[in-house]
């Protein structure tokens, strides 16, 4: 969880998209719910936008410096999955910054 | 034939809230069939045992109830239809597919029954029936098409048209006008009256309603919809017997900002657009539906268009966001349209004047600038009127040059973009009638959306919802409890020490609406964490409901927030070194240091273009297919009507071109293809005409620490008719903040 703490350093903005009511988004939605808290209250200022729209595959994008995103698609992943592709988005951003 | 025809269609059209290809297409037979035996054979039924059931008129409105004994069975003509019950003879008719004519029945307003224009005969009346007056009763055989029907209407007309004047040629209403489409279907051939006709004096309205009282035939349309819609007792009748008149007692003006719909609703002459007077004719405009832009409704209108020009605007049905009204700035802000208009590429020289180039230079120069600066000190703003495509490209612009700084105008120092609930009007603006208490917190939403305001009152006016306000002294057209004016009552509210708890908790349906004004509050976190404890004690959120809204301010404000346009304002401008100003207009500049390169784009020259460095032409809402989303979450594209004036482009088109100039460049080049791009960060953006709900609460929010401040609520929208470029740019509002605004 310490990757959490410096999510707002290696990424600009985080978005998660998913279906209101379709199973394929529910690990998605119960995430969402479990750990929006906790990463906001680690980075109050980094964008967490979560939008939903009927009929959309769940993903998680994260946008980078100059503009550089990366997209993973959640479908038929699970909650703790999802924290670990969360992870590699983050680790991801710390190897950009680097080059 | 051919023009009567067309006076049938136009007829049909004109009796309809909202005309229908099912129903034009039943005149024209109908009318063939009369023209050629042949035609009427074929036409007519193989079965006459058995008739076709009927289409409803167009626009008639009817959902059969699911318990059977609340309906009943009528026939109409000979067909029989369900109704539910409480139907009136006219509303059966309509159903059954048979245009009654009508001049007082309006059907969103109450029943008059005094123009006697739509009598029918029933079978075992010995007298035709006002069908608009008379409710439906099981098994009533109602018969539209006799000869005493025919023969009552043509008696009625002739009384109409005693004492209207033969000022057809002259008048605004022609074309359009009730009183012509029913006297060509249901008047007489000739006339008998050769005595005088009466002449009324005319009524000073204001400077958008036009009075000719003379042609007026005291149907009270206007008399309902000012008392029962706008929530203004100004007009009234005066008189009786053929001393009537409509007018306003003493000399007074009708304050209301929805006065401009009395001039849809008469169904003659005597109320006219003032400033549309003598301009044209309604068949030589092209109409263009599309999308209103002055406020956050989103209200669907319909812009009247000859040639290049916008002659006016008026309203496009939508039962969910305007019903059929319109505010009147929406109707009559068109001529800001054509004024102030910025139509060339412009760069400052050294001597301070705008020189006007072509746009390879200017895009040219702004690039050079934009490499001489470094990334962190390059900031984008979005204005009140931009559309999502815009916005999309100018965030994925300053992204990639290397900065994070874009924001759009009235979102506030922290906006709360995260979760759209946060945001969003949840219950719509629909869904407010079937709330039973308001609790509005700094929002007024007679001036901030007039068009929510008049749902509210008219939720008010049919259930007695109670409404309480905190903020600064307002006026609603309603019954309200001014509770306080700052966060100090919020906070009374959430400890239960408030006599407006106990309204809160016996409600079934509460509704509290904060205003977007409050984003701008540096407390603002705090404050909405306040009202969403509100919410939570007094359970106005819950699976089957959710009262918690946010009424916002602006058209770009909620396709912003979706797509992430969430920078601090103060501090992007005071760091800025390049600023580049998207139709930002009311942003203040104060802080922005003197050597900073500005760059505006947009359609008027309005205020922030005294400060740009170079500026660049584009597109009003009217010339350009944009994207818009409304307080509630709805999703509106709307349609150019008119060309674009002078070497103007549509926004977005001018920064991908910016982007390939400045080598970061932009991977869309068509308007699908930005579509697209918007459909991966915020996908509902593409799903028109929709509204997707939230279902991530405000629960999963951490708590907040900040404090709230003690500062009252203040006023955020001064002047009605003046709240953004175009409307800056309207004689015709400047005329109304002349004279209607209250000092």
């Amino acid at each position: 969880m310490a990757w959490r703490a410096s999510l707002s350093r290696s990424v600009k903005e985080i978005r998660v998209l998913f279906c209101q009511s379709s199973p394929a988004s529910a690990p998605a939605r119960e995430f969402v719910k479990k750990n929006y808290g906790d990463i906001k209250a680690r980075n109050p200022s980094l964008p967490f936008l979560v939008r939903e729209c009927s009929g959309v595959q769940p993903q998680l994008w994260a946008r980078y410096d100059m503009g550089v995103e990366r997209c993973v698609n959640l479908d038929g992943l699970t909650e703790a999955q999802i924290d670990k592709k969360l992870e590699e988005l983050a680790m991801a951003g710390e190897s950009l910054k680097t080059k | 034939m051919a023009f009567l025809a067309r006076a049938l269609r136009q007829s049909n059209s004109r009796l309809s809230s909202c005309p229908s290809v099912a129903a034009s297409c039943r005149w024209i037979s109908r009318t063939a069939a009369a023209g050629s035996p042949e035609a009427g054979a074929a036409v007519a039924p193989a079965d006459p045992e058995l008739p076709p059931p009927r289409e409803p008129v167009g626009g008639a409105r009817v959902e059969l109830p699911p318990n059977p004994e609340d309906a009943l069975e009528v026939f109409v003509d000979g067909h029989a239809v369900r109704i539910p019950k409480g139907f009136t003879v006219l509303q059966a008719c309509e159903v059954a597919g048979v245009d009654i004519p009508r001049f007082c029945y309006h059907s969103r307003l109450s029943i008059a029954g005094n123009c006697r224009m739509c009598l029918v005969e029933v079978e075992k009346s010995p007298k035709p029936v006002a069908s608009c007056a008379m409710p439906a009763l099981p098994g009533m055989k109602i018969k539209t098409n006799t000869p005493v029907a025919k023969k009552a209407r043509e008696g009625v007309m002739e009384f109409l048209l005693m004492n209207h004047p033969l000022d057809c040629p002259i008048c605004d209403q022609g074309g359009e006008c009730d009183l012509q489409d029913q006297s060509m279907a249901f008047g007489a051939d000739r006339g008998r009256f050769t005595e005088m006709k009466r002449s009324v004096v005319d009524k000073n309205l204001g400077p958008l309603v036009k009075t000719v009282m003379t042609r007026c035939i005291q149907c009270t349309r206007c008399v309902r919809f000012a008392t029962e819609v706008a929530g203004v007792q100004d007009l009234g009748m005066l008189g009786r017997g053929s001393g009537e008149e409509i007018g306003t007692y003493v000399e007074k003006l009708m304050t209301s900002e929805l006065s401009g719909n009395v001039i849809d609703i008469c169904p003659v002459g005597a109320l006219t657009s003032k400033p549309f007077a003598f301009k044209a004719r309604n068949w030589e405009l092209k109409g263009t539906e599309t999308i209103d832009v002055t406020d956050a409704v989103g209200s669907n209108i319909r812009v009247d268009s000859r040639g290049p020009e916008v002659m006016r605007i008026v309203p496009r049905l939508n039962e969910d966001i305007n019903e059929e009204w319109i505010s009147d700035k929406t109707r009559f802000c068109y001529d800001g349209l054509k004024r102030q208009r910025l139509n060339d590429p412009m760069i400052r020289g050294p001597d301070g004047r705008f020189k006007a180039v072509t746009w390879r230079d200017a895009l040219a120069v702004v690039a050079e600038v934009l490499h001489q600066v470094k990334p962190e000190e390059i900031t984008g703003v979005a204005g009140k009127l931009s559309d999502a495509e815009s916005m999309m490209a100018l965030k994925d612009f300053v992204n990639r040059m290397g900065s994070d700084k874009v924001l759009c105008e009235g979102n506030g120092p922290n906006p709360p973009a995260d979760l759209r609930s946060n945001y969003l009007m949840n219950t719509s603006i629909a869904g407010l009638e079937k709330a039973d208490v308001f609790l509005l917190v700094g929002t007024q939403p007679r001036v901030e959306a007039a068009m929510v305001n008049a749902r509210i009152r008219k939720t008010v006016k049919a259930t007695q919802a109670k409404v309480g306000y905190i903020g600064p002294p307002a006026d609603f057209n309603y019954d309200h409890e001014h509770l306080g004016t700052g966060p100090q009552t919020l906070v009374e509210i959430t400890e239960g020490r408030h006599p407006f708890c106990s309204v809160l908790q016996s409600a079934k349906n509460p509704v509290i609406i904060a205003g977007a004004g409050l984003f701008e509050r540096e407390d603002q976190d705090a404050l909405f964490s306040m009202i969403e404890t509100v919410a939570k004690r007094f359970n106005v959120t819950r699976p089957d409901w959710n009262g918690l809204n946010v009424l916002l301010l602006h058209a770009a404000q909620a396709a912003a927030l979706d797509l992430g346009l969430v920078a601090n304002p103060a501090e992007s401008i005071k760091s800025a070194k390049f600023l580049y100003l998207m139709g930002a207009d009311d942003i203040s500049l104060d802080k922005l240091p003197d050597d900073a390169f500005v760059v505006y784009q947009g359609h008027h020259g309005d205020k922030a273009v005294y400060r740009a460095n170079v500026i660049l032409p584009s597109s009003a809402f009217s010339e350009k297919e944009g994207t818009y989303e409304n307080t509630e979450g709805c999703t509106q594209w709307t349609i150019p009507a008119v060309p674009t004036v002078g070497d103007a482009r549509d926004d977005w088109k001018i920064i991908r071109a910016l982007s390939e100039v400045a080598g970061a460049l932009l991977p869309y080049d068509s308007l699908s293809a930005v579509r697209d791009r918007i459909s991966t960060v915020a996908p509902n953006l593409v799903h028109v005409d929709e509204r997707e709900p939230s279902t991530i609460s405000v629960e999963v929010k951490p708590p907040v620490k900040q404090k709230v401040s003690s500062t009252p609520f203040k006023t955020v929208v001064e002047n009605f008719y003046m709240t953004d470029a175009i409307t800056r740019a309207s004689k015709i509002m400047a005329q109304c903040s002349a004279t209607l605004l209250k000092k």
